[in-house]
């Protein structure tokens, strides 16, 4: 009971740090700055891409470029990579796809030939090679069933007609999930800043050594205050996660979140603030200093929003720094957001993806959790 | 009257430093005992060795008749503490502060309300309730750390140190506070390295050095075993070494000592031994300038028996 009280009295003295973040979030997390208008046009999303076709033109690579100039506009005369280089990066051309040799064969006899894609940055470039993920996914569940290539082609004529209108409406689906995907991606910063700061705060104030003494000598098994701590904690993330929630949805307008990928976003934020909470914990297994609770908060914060791309999307990143990102539970947070904007449908398939990363999160909790036991263990064998 | 602790051959080492030596003594009800001694004699090892928060290789312990551990809880919500560190939270005020520590104790709230303006009370931090920690003077906060640790109004309080780096006027208002808690019927363990505190404050006395008990008792018992009676300091601007003689020859003196103008004679024994002091000076027309007489100090004692001064 005292504990709780002064749990909660703590947390409200920092209660400016949690407006700050807060303020911070609805201000930058609304912001647009990946570069692309949120309310694409259909038409806009008719992106530009180069083929250099690598088979030949029957069968079902012949299928497949009518799909790309259905979908896409095929831009010509790009032949030295420089110029496509450059024509990438100011985002000219979305995707530049290479057909390999004998790929409509290899197809067909369920060898899953690998097209080489290289893309731009962005949304336009992401609902492309969406675009083009689909022609494959289907030709090779066709392939699968140890169809003729001929009856494969004439599958994919059915198959593909309704699909593309499914493409329209996704693009246009996407696109609308973009400021979500942009809030919740920046909540990352938020969320760790608010979850490290206090929790971290009203830890090191526990653990002080003159304050355990004292709780020690106190007529309250230690134990229990330590769990009566945990159970705050855990409340006190919950109604973080809360709060953002509720900004979300002021934010983000109620109509582009109740549904499944509200739903999605609000779970991956959820089990984040569960990954946080137990970073938190880890923190303070070590920090014996209220002093230091800011400055490694930045840096946790900080560093894991620029690296994994909460601020600026991933794709502008150098590769060195992306294949560092992966190993942050940030990236899978962040990359969830992401996967749940391109989502077109509700079906299992299409959310795995996402639940993965949602579980990746939740592992890595369960492993902070196990080397934060690890740690005070052998802290309370020195004491 | 009831042992309220009862100690018998603890001993405590850290590595090969044996911090307390087989340590016996009991601590009866009621009483204010003063645990004196030098810095690191073991001291705050003591104490916290009787608290449980120190693993110990032998010895027992015995609260309220009770074999003490760190799970005996019945014991613990009956004892105060006060460490030698200040231990507040520096994000609560004074009163939340005070309203915790009591709070681990005491779950009624009307009551518990009342037991922390009683402890403002009684440490005079009335006017200072809504500050926090980082506002107050050194001072200050230390009479809150006192007011956390007696807030609960336990029978039995441990106090170490609690007016180090304390002003005069502040460390007198403690001890009246210190008093008072007694009257109310608490029995206490005061550590500390300041005499005059003990001889102002303390009903018994247990004198540690090196860890181990070099003497106790109430002050005069203790003073006895100074084996001096009297202390008498005279400044004389200069002395004709003739009459420096003449003054070991005076009824009861036992030790002449004349250094930069001021003499200082010890009596070992006798009584009115100012006033053939006086009469001396008067007869053999020695000019000085101010006389005054002492008992022996707890120093005395100490250096009695240890050939060394209690503080350095
Ligand atoms: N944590 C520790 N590790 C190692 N040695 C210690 C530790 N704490 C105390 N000691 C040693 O034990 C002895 C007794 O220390 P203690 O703190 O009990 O003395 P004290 O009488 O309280 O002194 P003070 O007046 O300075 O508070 C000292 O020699 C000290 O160096
Ligand atoms: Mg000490």
């Amino acid at each position: 009971m005292t504990v709780s009280k002064a749990f909660w009295k703590i947390t409200a003295k920092n209660i400016g740090t949690i407006i700050t973040y807060s303020i911070i979030l609805i201000m930058f997390g609304s912001m647009n700055m990946s570069g692309n208008s949120t309310t694409v046009e259909y038409e806009a999303v008719r992106p530009n891409i180069v083929v250099f076709n690598h088979d030949e033109e029957r069968g079902i690579t012949k299928k497949f470029l009518d799909y790309l100039g259905e979908n896409a506009d095929i831009a010509e005369g790009y032949e030295d990579d420089d110029e496509l280089k450059d024509a990438l990066f100011y985002e000219q051309v979305s995707v530049v796809v290479d057909i390999p040799e004998n790929y409509s064969q290899d197809l067909t006899f369920g060898r899953k030939p690998e097209l080489r894609l290289r893309s731009s940055a962005g949304y336009v470039a992401e609902v492309s090679k969406a675009m083009i993920r689909r022609f494959v996914t289907t030709a090779e569940s066709y392939a699968a069933l140890s169809l003729s290539e001929n009856v494969i082609v004439e599958k994919l004529d059915n198959a593909l007609k309704t699909d593309v209108k499914v493409e329209v409406r996704g693009a246009v689906d996407a696109s609308r999930y973009a400021k979500a995907t942009r809030y919740f991606s920046f909540a990352n910063y938020s969320i760790l800043a608010c979850v490290i700061t206090i929790i971290c705060l009203i830890m090191t104030s526990f653990n002080r050594q003159t304050i355990k003494k004292r709780n020690l000598v106190g007529g309250i098994d230690i134990r229990k205050m330590n769990r009566i701590l945990l159970r705050n904690s855990c409340i006190y993330s919950a109604l973080v996660w809360l709060l953002y929630v509720v900004v979300g949805f002021i934010v983000i307008g109620a109509e582009s979140l109740l549904n499944m990928h509200g739903l999605l976003y609000v779970s991956n934020a959820f089990v984040f603030c569960i990954f946080a909470t137990t970073l938190a914990y880890f923190i303070s297994s070590f920090v014996t200093n209220t002093g230091a609770v800011n400055g490694i908060m930045n840096v946790v914060a900080l560093g894991s929003s620029f690296l994994c791309g909460a601020f600026v999307p991933a794709e502008y990143l150098p590769e060195g720094v992306l294949a560092f990102a992966h190993v942050l539970p940030s990236y899978y947070y962040i990359d969830a957001n992401n996967k749940i904007m391109l989502l077109e449908n509700d079906n299992f398939d299409a959310i795995w993806p996402v639940l993965l990363n949602i579980l990746i999160v939740l592992c890595s909790s369960v492993v902070v959790v196990i080397i934060t036991n690890i740690i005070s263990k052998k802290r309370q064998k020195i004491a | 009257m009831k042992n309220v602790i009862d100690v018998k051959h603890l001993t405590k080492s850290y590595k090969s430093n044996k911090a307390v030596d087989d340590l016996s003594f009991a601590v009866k009800e009621g009483e204010i005992l003063g645990l004196l001694g030098p810095n690191g004699s073991g001291k705050s090892t003591t104490m916290n060795c009787i608290l449980s928060l120190l693993k110990f290789e032998a010895g027992e312990i015995k609260i309220f008749g009770k074999e003490m551990a760190p799970d005996a809880y019945d014991i613990k919500t009956k004892i105060g503490v006060v460490f030698q560190d200040v231990a507040v939270f520096d994000e609560l005020t004074v009163y939340g502060n005070i309203d915790y520590f009591c709070g681990l104790y005491i779950e009624d709230k009307a009551m518990r309300a009342q037991y922390v303006e009683d402890a403002l009370k009684l440490v005079g931090l009335e006017e200072n309730k809504s500050q926090y920690p980082k506002q107050l003077s050194g001072g200050l906060l230390r009479r809150l750390n006192i007011a956390c640790g007696i807030a609960h109004k336990p029978k039995l309080i441990f106090l170490d140190e609690p007016t180090v780096a304390v002003d005069p006027q502040s460390r007198n208002n403690i001890l009246e506070g210190i008093k008072k808690l007694r009257e109310d019927g608490a029995t206490v363990v005061y550590t500390t390295h300041y005499m005059e505190e003990v001889e102002i404050l303390c009903d018994r006395v247990i004198i540690l050095d090196h860890g181990k008990i070099i003497a106790s008792g109430t002050n005069d018992e203790l003073k006895a075993l100074a084996k001096i009676e009297e202390k008498v300091t005279i400044e004389i601007p200069d002395l004709a070494p003739e009459k420096l003689a003449g003054f070991d020859k005076i009824k009861n003196v036992s030790e002449v000592e004349y250094d930069n103008g001021i003499l200082k004679i010890v009596y070992r024994k006798g009584k009115n031994n100012l006033i053939d002091m006086m009469e001396y000076l008067k007869e053999n027309k020695i000019h000085y300038n101010k006389i005054f007489s002492e008992r022996p100090t707890l120093n005395d004692v100490f250096l009695e028996l240890t050939g060394k001064e209690l503080r350095d």
